[in-house]
């Protein structure tokens, strides 16, 4: 794309060097942070880094046994195994809804959509006594099961569908006579593979950044996701010292498998579904 | 003492209105709803709690009693783990058998049915263990009891014995003292105050004007009445305004980072708080270890001694409990067992209610304090002094309405406008306790 | 799964018109698979509302002192709690105050996303690889986190900038001073959205045929006039779907106040809408007013964001509803 002749802009570079440092800020903080004892996090300059970066992350895997590692993998299970059983739901009704006719299918589509509106702090209470009504608060599945549903992701994997996987293919598969599942299975699914990437990568950070659910619902940190885990070493009530020491390299080490997968899977992402642009 | 027979008329009428309000329904006799115990059968109690290293201290239960197996989940501290309770009793199902629970939040627990009345469960020789006002509040001047109690947190003063030393200073015994060093330090070094008032911590507040004599709430024969812009507290109010207008005390709030930074740069060189507050200190001022000192806290009028409370918690057993006779065993024991004690006070590093068994549990001073041998000495002295005092139904709604409006008021820096916000604090609360249909006076 | 039939082949394989004469025969299939998505959504989504619904009408009624059980009995309300909610001052200055909030985010998140999207899409700008991947990471940080490291650099006492501004004698205003704590607020909502939706523009950019332009260039137009006149147009659509999603987003701000509130004396417990529903169901153990102030925010929500509603299906689905 870029062609040597054009004279480089020093402006431009320059403010797009501005907008990086701008997002830097904190994460060199929390990188510095995290090195710090937490005498030296309240007296040096913190942009300085500290002494004792492994044996912070030491003391924070000796809390309670190890307890933080549990809570990344509890993370993992719950935003990893959520985003995978969303995408598989969504990249069905997606398809239903771009490749068949059928009574009630505008309506059903409306009432999916409308549910992008409702923030999950309206839903935390009725959703905590609904599982309660059904024994199972305080068990992994009442993290889980609402994070499948993902009115957004079906609404992405519909538009996907329709733009990316013709019908003349699927007509084809018919005509061979192939059925419905297996269609969907071998055909359309393995079309649908970057698309889904997506819908997955978008609800696993929706899962990974849904904090009130785990919080309302969890009482035993065993389970806990790592935000609700760090978020409690600070709020421990007057009588317990907040455990900065242990809460930053927490935050930072928090982040990075996030990171990774983001680089990792960074070019299957076709982020343009986002504003409805498909290229055809 | 006057308040102690109006609280025994009151304990009549209540428990009258009890009777006939529960009808002999299960829930009254907390025994009856318990699942039958076959012999030789473990029972398993779960036991919410937010003290440090509770599960070990569970652990010396558990190895002493083996038909009982109690497990700990950690929460994260006093107001949610009540939130988690209520929203569990609420759903009906959820709940622990056992759960740590502060002091202020019981009214609001027994009012949503969340615990039980295990006075047939316990021993006649538990109320002795401890003191008439932290008995009173577990039994809420009721003829019922709702928890054990299990820690103690009377309001004393912390101070950088070296900066006082430094400076001159004596230490405050009096609150006209306290402001005068107050103004002493900030004029030595106007980056430096001997406390700091916070819109966040309403119940250090709360503590302060018990001290001043104050009590929010009060139970007037079948009504509640709402006291919190009373004239203790007004005083307590106009004074700490006045400190934050002249500027001599900071007006941001306690608990930040910037407040630890402060503390353990010495430019917060004093701190009223409660006996817990070493663990504190130890965790956000490590640097000043053996610099600070504790004393009684300062006076309205010299000689006398009184103080407050902030924080403090009992062990209650939850009206879902299907165990709740082995519960009222395992609160008992933690709370009132030589064992039990000395466990609380050397694994968990909480200061025990219990009067009987806490001076030998506690014969070491807090290691960030290694400085002061009499540092329990001190504390068992004050904490026979603390003030009765009477939390409501609606205490967090209380609370809530002071971070909003002496927020405000810590940000205006005027006397005033902290006397304002008590009356907003008044209003609030009474509205809401009459929107939601309580009898008021 | 394994007994879905083959009805489709008929139903839509052999590709009717809509209004084709074979309408009677209605496909199992999509039922099929629509079955997960629509259990799970009216298991974790419709019958949480209808509950909301059904709670925003009832009351908790206190018997005297309201200690002991059987004090208190949930009673109907009627409309009682949404009355309370529409005349409650906080409720009202807090939905103000997210509006005047959202008039700051939007804005700036999206102008800032647009111009760094231009600024990679342009061939004149260099270090894109780098500058792309750092202004997009922040997404990738939880709000709750974020808003965490964000209220360390606010702080004065432990902030770096205060630090640094000190060494050369100047004093910087305190972030969360009254009346700059919702641009504190919005600050960390840029933070966090300006690289999604740069990623997001900036994608939309690079699907414009570059030969629309390379005429313009080879023409002697700046950089900038394409930029103005060719590229922001065609991304118009791509830049009013972020704007919705944004829209969508600001009503619902929670998490960065929240962490914020404890650190300052300068945001009230009713700071946003959604604070202070979080407030009376959890805080004040009221899950009625809770539920009453709920439906009227979702509503309003959804006025709101209704006109979006129509405009995505007229847009994305144009060629699909042939």
């Amino acid at each position: 794309m870029k062609t040597a002749q054009q004279k480089p802009s020093l402006v431009g570079t320059g403010v797009l060097l501005v907008g990086a440092v701008y997002c830097l800020i904190p994460v060199v903080w929390v990188l510095m942070a995290s090195s710090k004892t937490s005498s030296e996090l309240f007296t040096t300059f913190t942009y300085a880094p500290g002494t004792s970066l492994f044996s912070n992350i030491a003391d924070l895997t000796a809390y309670r046994d190890g307890l933080f590692w549990r809570w990344m993998a509890n993370t993992g299970l719950y935003a990893g195994a959520g985003a995978a059983l969303s995408t598989l739901v969504s990249a069905m009704a997606g398809y239903a809804m771009a490749k068949y006719r059928f009574p009630g299918r505008g309506a059903l589509f409306n009432i999916l959509l409308a549910g992008v509106l409702v923030p999950g702090v309206i839903l935390a209470v009725p959703q905590y006594l609904l599982f309660a009504e059904l024994g199972m608060t305080n068990t992994y599945w009442a993290v889980l099961l609402p994070s499948i549903i993902s009115p957004y992701g079906i609404y992405l994997a519909r538009i996907y569908v329709s733009a990316s996987v013709p019908d003349e293919v699927i007509e084809a598969a018919r005509t061979d006579g192939a059925q419905d599942w297996r269609i969907f299975r071998s055909v359309v699914l393995p079309m649908m593979v970057p698309g889904l990437v997506t819908v997955f990568l978008f609800q696993f950070v929706a899962i990974w950044n849904n904090f009130l659910l785990p919080y309302v619902m969890l009482g035993d940190d065993k389970l806990f996701p790592v935000t609700v885990g760090l978020s409690g070493l600070l709020n421990q009530g007057a009588q317990q010292p907040a455990m900065y020491s242990l809460v930053i390299p927490g935050a930072l080490l928090s982040i990075l498998p996030l990171l990774a997968l983001f680089l990792l899977l960074q070019r299957f992402w076709q982020v343009d579904l986002a504003a409805g642009a498909v290229k055809s | 003492m006057r308040r102690t027979l109006r609280g025994s008329l009151v304990t009549l009428t209540v428990s009258a209105l009890l009777l006939s309000a529960c009808g002999g329904s299960s829930d009254s006799d907390a025994a009856a709803g318990d699942e039958p115990r076959k012999p030789g059968e473990k029972v398993e109690l779960n036991f919410w709690s937010w003290a440090p290293e509770m599960d070990k201290t569970v652990e010396v239960f558990n190895e002493a009693h083996p038909d009982i197996h109690v497990t700990v989940n950690k929460q994260d501290g006093g107001d949610p783990a009540v939130t988690k309770l209520l929203t569990a009793i609420k759903a009906g199902s959820g709940a622990p058998d056992l759960m740590q629970a502060e002091y202020q939040a019981l009214p609001t627990m027994v009012g949503a049915g969340a615990l039980a009345d295990i006075k047939g469960q316990l021993g006649d020789d538990v109320q002795g263990h401890f003191a008439e006002g932290t008995w009173n509040a577990v039994t809420l001047g009721t003829d019922a009891v709702y928890a054990v109690p299990q820690d103690a947190a009377p309001l004393m003063f912390y101070y950088r014995a070296d900066v006082l030393e430094k400076l001159k200073i004596e230490v405050p015994t009096t609150w006209d003292e306290y402001a005068a060093a107050a103004r002493k330090i900030n004029e030595d070094d106007p980056k430096k105050f001997l406390g700091t008032f916070s819109s966040n911590d309403a119940g250090l507040f709360a503590g302060l004007t018990q001290q001043a004599g104050a009590s929010w709430w009060g139970i007037d024969g079948d009504a509640w009445n709402v006291a919190i812009d009373s004239e203790p507290s007004q005083k307590v109010a106009q004074y700490w305004g006045g400190l934050v207008e002249e500027g001599v005390i900071d007006n941001t709030p306690m608990y930040t980072p910037s407040w630890n930074a402060a503390l353990n740069d010495g430019s917060q060189v004093g701190w009223v708080s409660a006996v817990w507050a070493p663990g504190v200190l130890a965790g956000n001022a490590a640097d000043t270890e053996g610099k600070w000192k504790v004393a009684p806290i300062p006076q309205w009028n010299a000689g006398e001694s009184v103080t407050g409370a902030w924080g403090g918690s009992a062990t209650a057993v939850t009206s879902q409990s299907k165990n709740k006779a082995a519960a009222a065993e395992f609160a008992a024991w933690l709370n009132t067992s030589a064992e039990g004690v000395k466990a609380l006070a050397s694994i968990s590093n909480v200061y025990p209610a219990d009067t009987q068994n806490s001076a030998a549990a506690l014969s070491e001073p807090p290691a960030f304090f290694k400085d002061q041998p009499d540092f329990y000495e001190i504390a068992a002295g004050v904490s026979g002094t603390v003030n009765s005092f009477t939390y409501g139904p609606n205490t967090n709604v209380a609370y809530s309405a002071f971070n909003d409006a002496f927020g405000k008021a810590a940000t205006a820096k005027k006397a005033a406008a902290f006397g304002e916000a008590l009356s907003t604090m008044q209003t609030q609360t009474l509205e809401d306790l009459k929107a939601n249909g309580f009898n008021v006076k | 799964m394994t007994s879905v039939t083959n009805d489709l082949v008929s139903a839509t394989a052999q590709k009717d018109p809509p209004s084709g004469s074979r309408r009677a025969r209605i496909p199992r299939a999509p039922y099929v698979f629509m079955v997960p998505a629509v259990a799970l959504f009216v298991f974790s989504i419709a019958i949480p509302i209808l509950y909301t619904a059904y709670l925003s009408l009832r009351t908790v009624k206190v018997e005297g002192l309201g200690l002991g059980p059987g004090a208190r009995t949930e009673v109907w309300a009627g409309l009682s709690n949404y009355g309370r909610t529409l005349s409650d001052p906080d409720f009202l200055s807090s939905v103000l105050r997210v509006l005047g909030y959202g008039l700051v985010v939007i804005p700036v998140m999206l102008g800032l996303a647009l111009l760094f999207a231009l600024l990679l899409d342009s061939v004149r700008v260099r270090a894109t690889r780098f500058s792309r991947l750092v202004i997009f990471m922040p997404y990738a940080v939880p709000a709750v986190i974020s808003s965490l490291l964000w209220g360390f650099l606010y702080l004065p006492a432990v902030s770096p900038f205060t630090h640094a501004a000190e060494q050369v004698g100047i004093t910087l205003p305190q972030p969360m001073a009254p009346g700059l704590v919702l641009f504190a607020i919005a600050n960390i909502a840029v933070w966090g959205g300006v690289g999604f939706n740069m990623i997001v523009l900036y994608t939309a950019l690079k699907a414009i045929p570059s030969d629309l332009y390379e005429a313009a260039r080879i023409d002697g137009c700046s950089e900038l006039q394409i930029a103005w006149r060719i590229k922001i147009p065609i991304i118009v659509p791509s830049l009013i779907m972020t704007s919705v999603f944004g829209m969508i987003t600001t009503l619902q701000v929670f998490a960065e106040p929240t962490v914020l509130r404890p650190l300052t004396n300068n945001i009230s417990t009713s700071w946003s809408p959604l604070m202070m529903i979080y407030r009376d169901a959890f805080t004040r153990n009221d899950i009625y007013a809770a539920s009453a102030t709920s439906v009227v925010l979702a509503v309003a929500t959804f006025v709101l964001s209704f006109g979006f509603l129509r405009l995505v299906q007229n847009r994305a689905f144009a060629q699909e509803n042939r």
